[in-house]
C-alpha cells in the first residue's frame, strides 16, 4: 500500500506493506539507518522515534498508524540539540548505537519535566537498553542539558 | 562537529548495502543432535538461490583453535540452530519465506546437554574426531582427549598438593557453577559479501579481521592478496563478534549467486550463534590456621557446546587464573573445555576469568568463614606483591592487587561493619603470545594517517590510540585520521580481544613514531609479546602483563522473597597510565554494570538443548533503574607506568563480591544468577546444615 | 511471497462495528498497536487484513461523574497522567505506571490491554479489583461485562468475534487500593507476581496477576475481617502458579503468599 508519511518536517509518499513496521519502513524507504533494529519486541528502545512528540517503539507500530502523524528522527535535530551536545560534552555513549533512541527520549522527558531528579531521570529512561552500559555518564548528560549536576541518591 | 554517534550519522554494518546485494537467511536445525538425511530446496521458488550442503562439501573445514565447523553442517547437525542450509532471496521477508520452504529430514542421535553429562566415560561423542587447527589463533599448545568430549585439556601443576592437605589446619571444598550468557550486542551480526572475480570482500563487524581472512582464504582456497576483510564500526561486541561467524556463508552465497549478499540474524539467532561459557568450577582450598594459604586444587569444565570456537582459549585462561592473585605454594588446576549438543560459546568480555573467579572468591570467604578471618584480612596477607612467583613460574611485576583490593573495601565501608558487603579481586592475563603493528603516514596536509586494525566496538580503543599518537607526534588529535581496519591497507594484527590492544598499539607507535621521523614520509612499528603456558605442566609466562581489579559490593536480601539489591558498588581497577579519560571511566562502569546482570539475572535458559528465553523480554539485560544506588570506580594510576587496558577487567570481580555480600548475611550461595529463587534455596540449605 | 494484508481503516464507530461483524475472526483489531506488532514481527500473527480503529473518533477520554469511565482508545500513559484517575483511583494511575516503558505507554491502550488479556499485563488485575466492567459493543447492541469475566484465560475473552471494547467502567465510592508488582529479575521485566486489592466497606477483592492464564480472584478468601496473613495463606494455597523464566510454580507460591500480604498490610 502506498502512505503518506510526514517524516522530520517533510511529507512523503512510500510504498510498504500493512504488516512491516514503521522502524522497516525508516529505514528501507527513507534511509534513516539512527533507528535501529534490537529486540524487535519494544523492549530495547533501539528503534525510539517521536510520533507526534511523543516516544514510541519504531519496531512496533505498524507502518500504517503513522499516517496523518508527525514522525521525528534524530536526524531531524542537526547536532547541536542542547541534549545532542550535553551527550557529546559528558561522552555519554560507547558503541553509539541506542544514543539517536536515548536522544529523542531524553528530549521528551525533558519537555515533560525540565528539572529531574536523577531517579526521575533513571526510571523515565528505564526503557532504553545500552548494553555497553554507558547509564552513569547517561544519566549525567541529561541533568546536564537540564542545567543540574548529578548527585548520587544512596 | 559533534560526534556521529549523536547525530545519528554513524554507520554500522547493519546499515551497509552494495549494489545488487541479496539478502540471506539461514535454515537452521531444530533438533539438538542428528543426522541429516536429506535437504530438498525444491520448494523455493527459482528466482532464490539457495546453499545446501551440497554446494559446500568440496569446501575447507575451519575453526580457530579445531577445524571442527563446516561452511553449512554437512552430514549431521550437533545443536538447535546448526545451520543446514541458507537462502538469498530479493528482499528480506522473500528469504525468510523461502528459507521456511527448505525440507530438511533429521534422524536423531542421543544428545549430552549438560557439561558434566559429557564428561562421563558413556556420554555421546559430539565429535568422533579432534582435528587441530594451525592458524594464528592457535597459539598455544592443544591437548584433545581423543574418544571423549574434552577437546582441549590444560593442566597446572606447582609444589606438592596432596601433601599440603595433611599441613593445613583447615580445608574448604565447594562447587560453583556458572550459566551460559547472552552477548547481546546491541547491534547483531551483519554482513555483506561480494566477489570481484576470484577475489572476495567481505565488510563485517567483527573485532578479529586477520583471523577473518585467514579462514577465509583457506575455506575457499584462496592466498591472502585474494581476501579482503573491512570492518565498519560496530553496535557492540562483547566478544561475540569474534572469529568467523557467518561471513562465510554469506560469501557462498554470494558466489553461487554471482551477487552480493547481506545477512543480518535476527535476534533470537544471536542466542544459537555464540554465547559464554557455563562453567562448573570445584575449588579445594587449604590453609594455616592464622590464614596463610597453602594449597589450592581446582577443577574447571568449561562448556564450548557444539563447536570449539576459542573455547580451548577460555578454558585454558579459566584454568590459569583461577588460583587468583595469591602467593599459594601447592596449586593443582585441571581445566577441560567440553563439547556439548549446545549453542558455541566463545569469548565473552572476561574471557573465562568470571566463572573461575566466581568460584575462587566464594572459596576464599568460605575459608575466611571456617577461620574465623576478616575475608579482607584473609586476602591481604597472602595477596601477591612485587616480586613474587606466581604458580606458573613466572615472576610477577608492577602488582597492585592489594591497593585495589583496600581501595574497594574502604569505597564501601568495610572496616566500620561487613554484614551485607563483599569483596573479591582478581587476575586476568592478557593473550600471550601477542603481536602488533601500526603504520603511520605523513600526509599531504601536514596531517598524519593511521593504519592499524583495531577494530572500534565502542571500547573507545581507536580513539585512545589516537591520543597517543597525537602525543608522540606533538601534533593535536584532529590532525590524526584513523580509517577503519581494512586488511588490504593495514599491517598485520592478531585482534582487538584481551584487552590487549591499546597497550599493545602503545609499544608498536613508539617504534612507529620513531620509524616515521627516520623517513620522513611513513613509519611502522610492531610490538611483539612472547610467552606461552606448557598446556601439561602450566609452567612458563602466562601473561607478560596482567589486568588487575576489585570489586567491592554492599546488597539488601529480601529475605521473604529472596531478591537482592545491590545498593552499592565499587571497582578499582589498576590502569597503568590512563590515555582516554571518559572511555577509560566508560570501559569500567559497563564493565561492571555487565557484571550486575551477570550476577543477578543473566542466563541462557535451555529445554532439550532449545534455548527457550532467547528474546531480550524472557533474557533481561540491565537498564537504568537496576543500577545500584551508588555506583563507582576508580582507575588506579601510577607514574610513569604503562598503558593497561581496561575493557574487561571489572567485570570478573563484581558477581564474586555481589555473592560475597550475599553469603555475609549467612546464604552461602554457589551458582549464578543470584536470582530470588535460588537465594532462597541457599538460605534454606544453610538453614539445614549450618556451616 | 505471502499475500499483503488488508488495511481497514474505518473513520467512525458505526462503521468499524459493522466491519468488526462482516470480518469477525478475519480482521484482527488493531488499536495502540503494541501487542499485535510484538505477534507479527515474531511472525506469531498474519492475519488476513487488520482493523484499525486509529480513525475512530470519540474513544479516547477519561471523565469521572462517581464512576470513572474511560475509553477503549485511551492510551495508558494517559491514564496514568490523568489528574482525574490519580485523585480518586490513585491505584490504577500505579498499575498503568508500571507497564513497560513510557514508549509503550504511550502507544498501547485501555481497550487493548483489555482485549488482548496477556496473563502478564498489570492493568487487568487491577480493573478487577476495583470491580471494573467493560463496554462491549457490536452492530446488535451494546452490553456490560465484568473485567473479571472479560478474561477467560490464556490471550482469551468472552468478547464476541462481532464485538468491541468501548469503554472501561470503575466504580466510585469509598475505597482503599494498591497494588505490587514483583519482578524477580531486572526492573523492566514483566512481573513474576502482580497483586492488585481494594478495600471497600464491607468489602475486600485481592486479586493476583501474572500467576496464570487470568487473573486469580476468589471471593470466599477475601473474608474483610481476615488478617492479612491469613488471607495471603488462602491465596497462596489456592492458586496453582504457572512455571516459566520469571520464576517456578514453587517460588511464585511463595512470593504470593508475601506480596498479598505486604499489599493487605499496605491496605491496613
Amino acid at each position: 500500500m502506498t502512505l503518506e508519511l510526514r517524516v522530520n518536517g517533510a511529507d512523503h509518499q512510500v510504498e510498504a506493506r500493512a504488516d512491516e513496521s514503521l522502524l522497516t519502513v525508516l529505514r528501507r524507504e527513507l534511509g534513516l539507518a539512527s533507528v535501529r533494529e534490537t529486540c524487535g519486541i519494544g523492549v530495547c528502545g533501539a528503534c525510539t522515534v517521536l510520533v507526534d512528540a511523543l516516544p514510541m517503539s519504531g519496531c512496533l507500530l505498524l507502518a500504517p498508524l503513522a499516517e496523518g502523524r508527525e514522525i521525528r528522527t534524530v536526524e531531524s535535530l542537526g547536532g547541536e540539540d542542547p541534549v545532542q551536545r550535553a551527550f557529546a560534552e559528558r561522552h555519554a555513549f560507547q558503541c553509539g548505537y541506542c544514543t539517536p533512541a536515548m536522544v529523542l527520549a531524553a528530549k521528551r522527558l525533558l519537555e515533560e519535566n525540565p528539572s529531574p531528579t536523577e531517579e526521575e531521570v533513571r526510571l523515565g529512561l528505564a526503557g532504553n537498553l545500552c548494553r555497553c552500559g554507558s547509564y552513569v555518564k547517561i544519566v549525567e548528560a541529561v541533568l546536564l542539558a537540564a542545567g543540574k549536576e548529578r548527585e548520587w541518591t544512596s | 562537529m559533534t560526534d556521529a554517534r549523536v547525530t545519528g550519522a554513524a554507520r554500522y554494518s547493519e546499515d551497509l548495502d552494495l549494489e545488487g546485494q541479496l539478502y540471506a537467511r539461514l535454515v537452521r536445525s531444530p533438533v539438538p543432535h542428528a543426522r541429516v538425511l536429506s535437504v530438498d530446496a525444491s520448494l523455493v521458488p527459482p528466482r532464490c538461490v539457495v546453499l545446501v550442503p551440497d554446494d559446500v562439501r568440496g569446501l575447507a573445514r575451519y575453526g580457530v583453535q579445531i577445524e571442527d565447523e563446516t561452511v553449512l553442517a554437512l552430514d549431521r547437525v550437533r545443536y538447535v540452530g546448526d545451520v543446514v542450509a541458507a537462502v538469498a532471496a530479493e528482499t528480506p521477508r522473500e528469504a525468510e519465506e523461502a528459507a521456511a520452504l527448505v525440507q530438511v529430514v533429521y534422524e536423531e542421535v542421543p544428545a549430552v546437554l549438560d557439561v558434566v553429562d559429557a564428561v562421563a566415560p558413556d556420554a555421546p561423542l559430539v565429535h568422533d574426531e579432534i582435528a587441530l587447527a594451525s592458524g594464528g589463533a592457535a597459539y598455544f599448545g592443544m591437548r584433545p582427549q581423543p574418544g571423549t568430549n574434552v577437546c582441549h585439556r590444560f593442566q597446572l601443576h606447582h609444589g606438592d598438593v596432596k601433601a599440603a592437605w595433611g599441613q593445613a589446619d583447615v580445608v574448604v571444598e565447594e562447587t560453583y557453577r556458572t550459566p551460559a550468557a547472552q552477548h547481546a550486542a546491541m547491534e547483531p551480526h551483519a554482513c555483506v559479501a561480494r566477489w570481484d572475480g576470484e577475489r572476495l570482500e567481505v565488510f563485517t563487524g567483527t573485532q578479529t579481521p586477520f583471523n577473518l581472512r585467514e579462514e577465509l582464504g583457506r575455506i575457499f582456497g584462496l592466498s591472502a592478496d585474494r581476501v579482503r576483510v573491512v570492518v565498519p564500526l560496530m553496535g557492540g561486541s562483547f566478544g561475540i563478534k569474534t572469529f568467523l561467524r557467518t561471513e562465510a556463508i554469506a560469501a557462498a552465497l554470494a558466489r553461487k549467486a554471482g551477487r552480493p549478499v547481506k545477512l543480518v540474524l535476527p535476534r533470537a539467532e544471536e542466542w544459537q550463534t555464540l554465547n559464554r561459557h557455563a562453567a562448573v568450577v570445584t575449588m579445594k582450598l587449604g590453609a594455616l590456621a592464622d590464614g596463610t594459604l597453602l594449597a589450592l586444587e581446582t577443577t574447571c569444565l568449561a562448556d564450548t557446546g557444539a563447536y570449539a570456537d576459542c573455547g580451548p582459549g577460555v578454558a585454558q585462561k579459566m584454568g590459569f587464573a583461577a588460583p587468583g592473585p595469591y602467593r599459594i605454594p601447592n596449586v593443582r588446576v585441571d581445566a577441560r573445555c567440553v563439547y556439548t549438543n549446545l549453542p558455541p560459546a566463545g569469548a565473552f568480555r572476561g574471557y573465562g576469568q568470571m566463572q573461575s573467579a566466581w568460584a575462587r572468591e566464594r572459596a576464599v570467604d568460605l575459608l575466611a568463614e571456617r577461620l574465623g578471618l576478616d575475608p579482607l584480612d584473609l586476602r591481604l596477607r597472602n595477596l601477591l606483591r612485587d616480586g613474587d612467583t606466581y604458580c606458573t613460574g613466572e615472576t610477577m611485576h608492577d602488582v597492585h592487587f592489594a591497593e585495589c583490593l583496600e581501595a574497594a573495601a574502604a569505597a564501601i565501608g568495610w572496616r566500620e561493619g561487613r554484614r551485607g558487603k563483599g569483596l573479591s579481586v582478581i587476575l586476568k592475563g592478557m593473550q600471550t603470545p601477542s603481536r602488533a603493528s601500526i603504520r603511520i603516514e605523513r600526509d599531504e596536509d601536514a596531517g598524519y594517517t593511521l593504519r592499524c586494525a583495531t577494530t572500534e566496538m565502542g571500547q573507545g580503543a581507536r580513539r585512545a590510540i589516537t591520543l597517543l599518537a597525537a602525543e608522540q607526534l606533538e601534533v593535536d588529535p584532529d590532525c590524526v585520521r584513523f580509517p577503519s581496519p581494512d586488511t588490504d591497507v593495514v599491517p598485520y594484527d592478531t585482534r582487538t580481544t584481551s584487552s590487549r590492544s591499546t597497550y599493545m598499539m602503545a609499544c608498536a607507535l613508539e617504534a612507529a613514531v620513531q620509524a616515521l621521523r627516520e623517513d620522513g614520509t611513513m613509519g611502522e612499528g610492531e610490538a611483539i609479546e612472547q610467552g606461552g603456558l606448557d598446556p601439561d605442566t602450566g609452567q612458563g609466562i602466562a601473561s607478560t602483563h596482567w589486568h588487575q581489579g576489585a570489586a567491592g559490593a554492599e546488597v539488601r536480601v529480601d529475605e521473604e522473597t529472596g531478591k537482592v539489591e545491590v545498593v552499592r558498588l565499587h571497582c578499582a581497577v589498576y590502569a597503568g597510565r590512563v590515555v582516554n579519560r571518559p572511555g577509560a571511566e566508560l570501559q569500567n562502569e559497563g564493565s561492571m554494570i555487565m557484571g550486575l546482570g551477570t550476577a543477578l539475572f543473566e542466563e541462557v535458559v535451555a529445554a532439550e538443548g532449545q534455548v527457550t528465553n532467547a528474546n531480550l523480554s524472557d533474557y533481561p539485560v540491565p537498564s537504568f533503574a537496576d543500577l545500584p544506588g551508588r555506583l563507582t570506580h576508580e582507575l588506579i594510576e601510577r607514574e610513569g607506568a604503562e598503558v593497561h587496558g581496561l575493557g574487561e577487567t571489572a567485570l570478573p570481580p563484581v558477581p564474586a563480591a555481589i555473592g560475597n555480600a550475599v553469603a555475609s548475611l549467612g546464604i552461602p550461595v554457589t551458582e549464578l544468577p543470584l536470582t530470588p529463587e535460588r537465594v532462597l534455596a541457599a538460605a534454606a540449605r544453610a538453614v539445614e546444615a549450618p556451616a | 511471497m505471502s499475500t499483503e494484508p488488508e488495511w481497514l481503516a474505518p473513520a467512525s464507530l458505526d462503521e468499524a462495528l459493522a466491519l468488526r461483524a462482516e470480518r469477525r475472526e478475519g480482521a484482527t483489531v488493531v488499536a495502540g498497536g503494541t501487542f499485535v506488532g510484538i505477534l507479527v514481527n515474531s511472525r506469531l500473527l498474519a492475519p488476513e487484513a487488520f482493523l484499525s480503529l486509529q480513525r475512530v473518533a470519540g474513544l479516547d477520554y477519561i471523565r469521572a461523574n462517581g464512576d470513572l469511565r474511560i475509553g477503549a482508545l485511551t492510551t495508558h500513559r494517559s491514564v496514568e497522567l490523568s489528574p482525574l484517575v490519580r485523585d480518586g483511583w490513585p491505584a490504577l494511575a500505579l498499575a498503568f505506571s508500571l507497564v513497560a516503558s513510557p514508549r509503550v505507554r504511550n502507544q498501547a491502550t485501555v481497550g487493548g490491554v483489555l482485549a488482548d488479556a496477556d496473563y502478564a499485563s498489570d492493568p487487568p488485575s487491577m480493573f478487577i479489583a476495583l470491580a471494573a466492567r467493560v463496554v462491549a459493543r457490536s452492530v446488535r447492541g451494546e452490553r456490560e461485562v465484568p473485567v473479571d469475566e472479560l478474561i477467560t484465560g490464556f490471550y482469551e475473552t468472552s468478547l464476541e468475534p462481532d464485538e468491541l471494547v468501548v469503554e472501561v467502567v470503575v466504580p466510585g465510592g469509598e475505597h482503599h487500593a494498591t497494588y505490587r508488582k514483583f519482578r524477580s529479575r531486572s526492573h523492566e521485566d514483566r512481573p513474576a507476581v502482580g497483586v492488585a486489592a481494594c478495600r471497600r466497606p464491607g468489602e475486600l477483592r485481592v486479586v493476583v496477576g501474572a500467576v496464570a492464564g487470568r487473573p486469580q480472584w476468589f471471593p470466599d478468601l477475601c473474608d474483610p475481617g481476615a488478617a492479612p496473613a491469613d488471607v495471603a495463606r488462602g491465596y497462596a494455597e489456592a492458586i496453582d502458579p504457572i512455571s516459566d523464566v520469571s520464576g517456578s510454580s514453587e517460588y511464585r507460591r511463595r512470593v504470593i503468599e508475601v506480596e498479598v500480604r505486604r499489599a493487605l498490610e499496605e491496605l491496613a
